[in-house]
């Protein structure tokens, strides 16, 4: 038999409103993964629940994809060149500055790639269809929204200073 | 909202969007008659020849990529550097380097007579056991501008979902079933704006503005190697990559200015595109015409120093023979009216920086002329000196590229803020937050 859990979704316009409530749900026990902020510009570093650590693999990710594409590339001159040989008039058949150039540009293209690809990894996009959540036309209007799951005995007085609020249940 | 100049051309019909769309779009036709005319025709009704084997089509390539150094590289730079006041600027900035890529992009595939073939320069195994040769200069260029555009592209797109994802949800609270609904629900991609989230783009922007400079650093630098790596006079030259580079930033900033001045006066937003965004951009302007002017005169000071005569030739041509009236005409678009406007005050006014932008874009062109065809005419032996005249293929062409830029960037502002919405939120955020004698100083540095 599935379970529902309910979350109480609440709006504010300031970030000091925002940040009050999560230590205030803090203070009330509520555990960091059970709370979500969204915002619609970046507050990671003013409003963040208490106890919540993001990382982020996006730098490390851009080295690993740039030695693979700077690595690919690499392969893929030197060994082409040298399967297809081409008349080259007693010039090197594989000469390091010109596989150098488009090494460089593989190099480029792997880390591009693998930024993006982490970005969406990270942030479990894309994710086609449905609302993004409740209370999105305050999210979209500029407001924070603070999202807690409700459990026995919590109140619900950190969300005294929202502008709205909205209850939703989750499976 | 606070913000309804910049979703204004995204909802409801507006129909001088629309007028824009459909005449550029028909100039935009002419590229593609023209085109079409030449395939069935064949090369031959170009107007290149022997030995000016390049002409209108190499010009447009150079110029073009040149043109999409606007966007990115600017960009990039100011995110990097923190410029606070790039907020406004680089969406539309990022716009212009994809789309001028594009087209760009197009060129040496109508350079090529039978654009069919083209898929011969990628690595592919084939029946006629045909190998890219990865020493040549053309095949770095297709490498590199592969990168760029994939890079240009994806960091045009990675931050507009947030964008996205506002309009998705004012959208979704208007008219649920609209469109237009549907459509930024689809684009927004399911952003929801979580700490993650932002955590993750944040330095997935960080690290793609780090990696895309030296990308486009390269694109031109390789475009430049297309013609230093021969023998040709005023051709072979070690400074050519930086002087690519260098011009490519100045048409870059030159068409910045004007399409932001036409955005401006269009969209109504004044607000945002301020007199302060042209004032700053229009001191990055004045130090490149100063650049660009720097090395045209020590690339031609080094050829007339070395007296060599099949360099001569092609530098007396330019300077004092056929081709003058046009080398002397970009000199005065290019440094002459820069230096005469854009050091005051007054001359770093939308107007001012838009009329002056779209001068440097004439001479620009011209430049790039001079530098394919100015020396191709004049190779090494005199007997090949050789003429060259634009067909009227190689004219729709060009003018209708012009219309296929602007008919991109009409598309793109009926389909997503040109300002980017949360970037603008989050700056004034930071100034709400800042104290105001902080801001003060700030502002004056």
């Amino acid at each position: 038999m599935s379970q529902t859990a309910t979350w109480l979704h609440a709006a504010f316009d300031l970030p000091a409103d925002a940040q009050s409530a999560l230590e205030q749900l803090a203070e009330d026990g509520v555990a960091a993964n059970d709370i979500e902020v969204r915002s619609s510009i970046p507050l990671v570093h003013e409003v963040c629940p208490v106890g919540l650590e993001v990382h982020s693999r996006v730098p490390l990710m851009a080295v690993a994809g740039g030695l693979l594409g700077g690595t690919a590339a690499f392969l893929l001159v030197t060994l082409t060149s040298l399967a297809y040989p081409l008349p080259t008039g007693g010039m090197p058949i594989v000469p390091l500055p010109t596989v150098g150039v488009v090494t460089f540009e593989g190099l480029a293209l792997g880390a591009i790639l693998c930024t993006v690809a982490t970005v969406f990894y990270e942030c479990r996009l894309p994710r086609l269809g449905g609302r993004a959540g409740p209370l999105d036309h305050h999210l979209a209007a500029g407001s924070i929204i603070v999202a807690a799951k409700s459990t026995d005995g919590a109140s619900e007085a950190w969300a005294a200073k929202a502008t709205a609020t909205e209850v939703h249940e989750v499976l | 909202m606070k913000e309804e100049a910049l979703v204004r051309p995204l909802s409801g019909f507006r129909p001088w969007l629309i007028v824009g769309t459909l005449v550029t779009g028909a100039i935009a036709g002419l590229l593609f008659f023209s085109w079409g005319y030449q395939i069935k025709n064949d090369i031959g009704v170009a107007g290149i020849n022997r030995p000016v084997f390049w002409g209108f089509y190499i010009t447009n390539f150079v110029f073009w990529i040149g043109i999409s150094h606007a966007g990115t590289l600017i960009s990039a730079i100011l995110r990097v550097t923190s410029a606070e006041w790039r907020r406004p600027v680089t969406r539309c900035a990022e716009a212009i380097t994809v789309f001028a890529l594009s087209i760009g992009g197009l060129f040496p595939l109508i350079h090529l007579g039978r654009p069919w073939l083209f898929w011969f320069m990628i690595p592919l195994p084939n029946h006629r056991g045909l190998w890219p040769n990865f020493r040549s200069p053309l095949v770095w260029d297709m490498m590199a501008i592969g990168t760029y555009l994939t890079g240009s592209v994806l960091y045009l797109l990675l931050p507009l979902l947030p964008d996205m994802a506002i309009l998705r949800d004012r959208a979704l609270a208007e008219t649920p079933q609209s469109p237009r609904a549907r459509l930024f629900r689809l684009l927004a991609m399911g952003w929801r704006g979580t700490t993650q989230q932002w955590h993750s783009l944040e330095a997935g922007i960080k690290v793609m503005a780090v990696v895309i400079i030296p990308v486009a650093v390269s694109v031109h630098t390789i475009v430049s190697w297309d013609f230093s790596m021969t023998l040709q006079p005023m051709w072979h030259s070690t400074i050519f990559g930086p002087y690519f580079v260098v011009g490519a930033i100045y048409s870059g900033i030159a068409v910045l200015m004007l399409a932001m001045y036409l955005l401006r006066r269009g969209l109504g937003l004044q607000e945002y595109l301020s007199d302060k965004v042209f004032n700053n951009l229009g001191l990055l302007f004045v130090s490149f015409t100063i650049i660009w002017a720097y090395f045209t005169f020590a690339e031609h000071l080094t050829v007339w120093y070395g007296s060599e005569p099949s360099e001569m030739a092609v530098f007396w041509e330019r300077v004092s023979g056929e081709y003058a009236p046009i080398f002397w005409g970009m000199i005065v678009v290019n440094v002459v009216i820069p230096l005469g406007v854009l050091p005051f005050p007054w001359g770093r006014k939308p107007l001012a920086t838009a009329i002056v932008g779209l001068g440097v874009l004439v001479g620009m062109w011209i430049e790039r002329f001079l530098i394919v065809v100015g020396t191709l005419r004049m190779p090494h032996l005199d007997f090949t000196v050789g003429t060259y005249q634009p067909s009227w293929v190689e004219m729709g062409v060009l003018v209708g590229s012009f219309g296929m830029f602007a008919m991109l960037y009409f598309l793109f502002v009926q389909f997503a803020p040109i300002v980017s919405i949360w970037e603008v939120r989050e700056g004034d955020h930071i100034a709400s937050s800042v104290p105001a004698s902080a801001q003060s100083v700030g502002d004056e540095a």
